[in-house]
């Protein structure tokens, strides 16, 4: 086998990294690889507008023991929409509830994480500004 | 696989201007499209992708869904109605097919 020393540190680097993973604890935030790509897809859904933080609400447990169906919540009093994120899933978007008519600006679901991550919430007010806020779940099992 | 089925609960009767809860939930796989299947090839995505409610003709409350809602997707909202009225509920697929759901909610005097 013809290795280069290139070969040969670049494995060495990734077996440390490993190690270090393994290290971290039992529950290893994902790494936000997806992070850049988040920020797009809340940047799409804003058409480029910052949001404001606060006055959007995400309720959810903070250790979920199955990935596979974590229940959240969204609310914002007063919004036209809200968008959920997941910051640690192979995409970021999750879902975008719209409100209409005689109903409460808030939904329930239930969704699937990758691992332990941060899930971010956006809304889209009224009056056309947005806000958001995020929160950090703990995932035993993965589900995606 | 199985044909979906949708179910909604909701109060018959409710009363004017109170809030109520509705759940609704669909039987469905959700294939993300990432996972394989036990002869290793891939298992090509399907899933919800929209999930309308609708009283007396508009709009209540949409849903555009992603692959990272749980499979038999679930949601549940707070209404408030003044009047009775007939209420739609649908849910559209990958693959085009649309499943519906009507249920009527009557308001006490």
């Amino acid at each position: 086998m013809n290795a280069t020393r290139r070969d040969v540190l670049s494995l060495a680097a990734a077996g440390l990294a490993a190690l270090a993973a393994g290290l971290t604890g039992l529950l290893p935030v994902r790494p936000a690889r997806a992070a850049n790509e988040t920020q797009l897809a809340i940047a799409l859904f804003t058409k480029g507008a910052l949001p404001l933080e606060g006055g959007v609400r995400i309720k959810a447990p903070e250790i979920a023991d199955n990935g596979g169906a974590v229940p959240v919540q969204v609310s914002a009093e007063g919004a036209r929409r809200i968008a959920l994120f997941a910051d640690g899933n192979p995409s970021p978007g999750v879902a975008v509830f719209t409100f209409g008519k005689w109903v409460k600006t808030a939904a329930s679901t239930r969704i699937r994480l990758a691992g332990s991550q941060k899930l971010i919430a956006v809304a889209e007010m009224a009056d056309g500004t947005f806000r958001t806020t995020s929160r950090s779940i703990k995932v035993t099992a993965g589900g995606c | 696989m199985q044909k979906p089925r949708p179910r909604v609960k909701l109060p018959k009767s409710v009363s004017k201007g109170v809030p109520f809860t509705v759940r609704t939930r669909i039987t469905h796989p959700m294939h993300t499209g990432l996972r394989h299947g036990r002869d290793g090839k891939p298992i090509p995505r399907r899933i919800i992708n929209r999930f309308v409610v609708r009283y007396n003709g508009e709009e209540t409350i949409s849903v555009d869904l992603e692959r990272a809602v749980s499979a038999d997707p679930y949601f549940s909202f707070e209404m408030a109605v003044q009047e009775s009225g007939d209420m739609e509920f649908e849910w559209v697929d990958d693959d085009g097919s649309v499943y519906r759901l009507g249920r009527r909610v009557e308001v006490k005097s």
